[in-house]
């Protein structure tokens, strides 16, 4: 029995680690903005899918790494490139904070498009559980 | 400890036994922690849209006239160039959806507007189910 017990607890505790690297990715202090007529996200996303964050100030991240327009824009140029003939129809999705000003969301979407990307999409809460 | 009916298996001596409080409480220091911790994610939406490219040539444009053109200041809305209020954007918008929702919404929005407004007008044209949206960005 005690065996036992030992491994289901080491599951448990991968079960629970792992799950939380899945939420970590984003940045819990981005509020972002309501939008309940909008169309719920799909369980299955395309695996090449770009979030790109843009706080309250406009700092600009992916995956929680802080990143200048210059470095963005390298960073999705080359991703373009290494896709190949794929690349332009890479999913993007930009997390923008409710309080940030446009000019800040519009510098990303710049971006996008100038690296070719035109598959942009904005995320917001559709419904929330208080 | 032992009972009479196990007096047979006298000669096994490492008996197997559980001490089950000790796990019953580190289970419910488990769940509690769990209880405490837990917090339910919220349903996300996206919304798609399209984005001029940045090239000179495509930016001389004008937008043609049978488009809805929305423009979201930096205090108040405007719709195919007269500015109103967020309901009358919302019922306008109704009303010219109800022709058809094939056109192309070109939602214009201010640079120093918040992001939060132009997602209203994005949530606005969802809700009357046009999906042709260009967002474009100017002073």
């Amino acid at each position: 029995m005690t065996p036992m017990i030992d491994v289901v607890f080491q599951m448990i505790i991968f079960f629970v680690c792992t799950a939380q690297l899945e939420r970590e990715q984003f940045s819990e202090w981005i509020n972002l903005p309501d939008s309940p007529n909008a169309p719920e996200m799909a369980q299955e996303k395309d695996p090449r899918t770009i979030t790109i964050e843009v706080d309250e100030k406009g700092k600009i991240t992916i995956g929680r790494t802080p990143l200048s327009i210059s470095k963005l824009r390298k960073v999705l140029t080359k991703t373009v490139a290494d896709y190949g003939v794929y690349g332009p129809s890479i999913p993007i999705q930009i997390r923008g904070d409710a309080m940030s000003h446009h000019s800040n969301v519009r510098k990303v979407m710049d971006v996008c498009t100038e690296s070719g990307l035109y598959k942009i999409a904005f995320i917001a809460v559709k419904d929330s559980v208080e | 400890m032992r009972r009479k009916g196990q007096q047979r298996f006298a000669h096994d001596n490492d008996e197997i036994e559980v001490s089950m409080t000790p796990m019953i409480d580190v289970v419910f220091q488990l769940l509690i922690y769990f209880l405490v911790t837990f917090s339910t994610a919220d349903v996300l939406a996206h919304l798609d849209i399209s984005r001029p490219s940045p090239d000179a040539v495509q930016s001389k444009q004008t937008p043609p006239a049978d488009m809805i053109r929305v423009a979201v200041l930096k205090d108040g809305f405007a719709i195919n160039g007269r500015s109103v209020s967020g309901e009358q954007l919302d019922s306008l918008m109704g009303r010219l959806a109800s022709v058809s929702t094939k056109q192309t919404v070109l939602v214009n929005c201010d640079d120093a507007s918040l992001h939060g407004r132009l997602i209203k007008v994005l949530d606005m044209c969802a809700s009357h189910e046009l999906t042709q949206i260009a967002v474009m960005s100017g002073k």
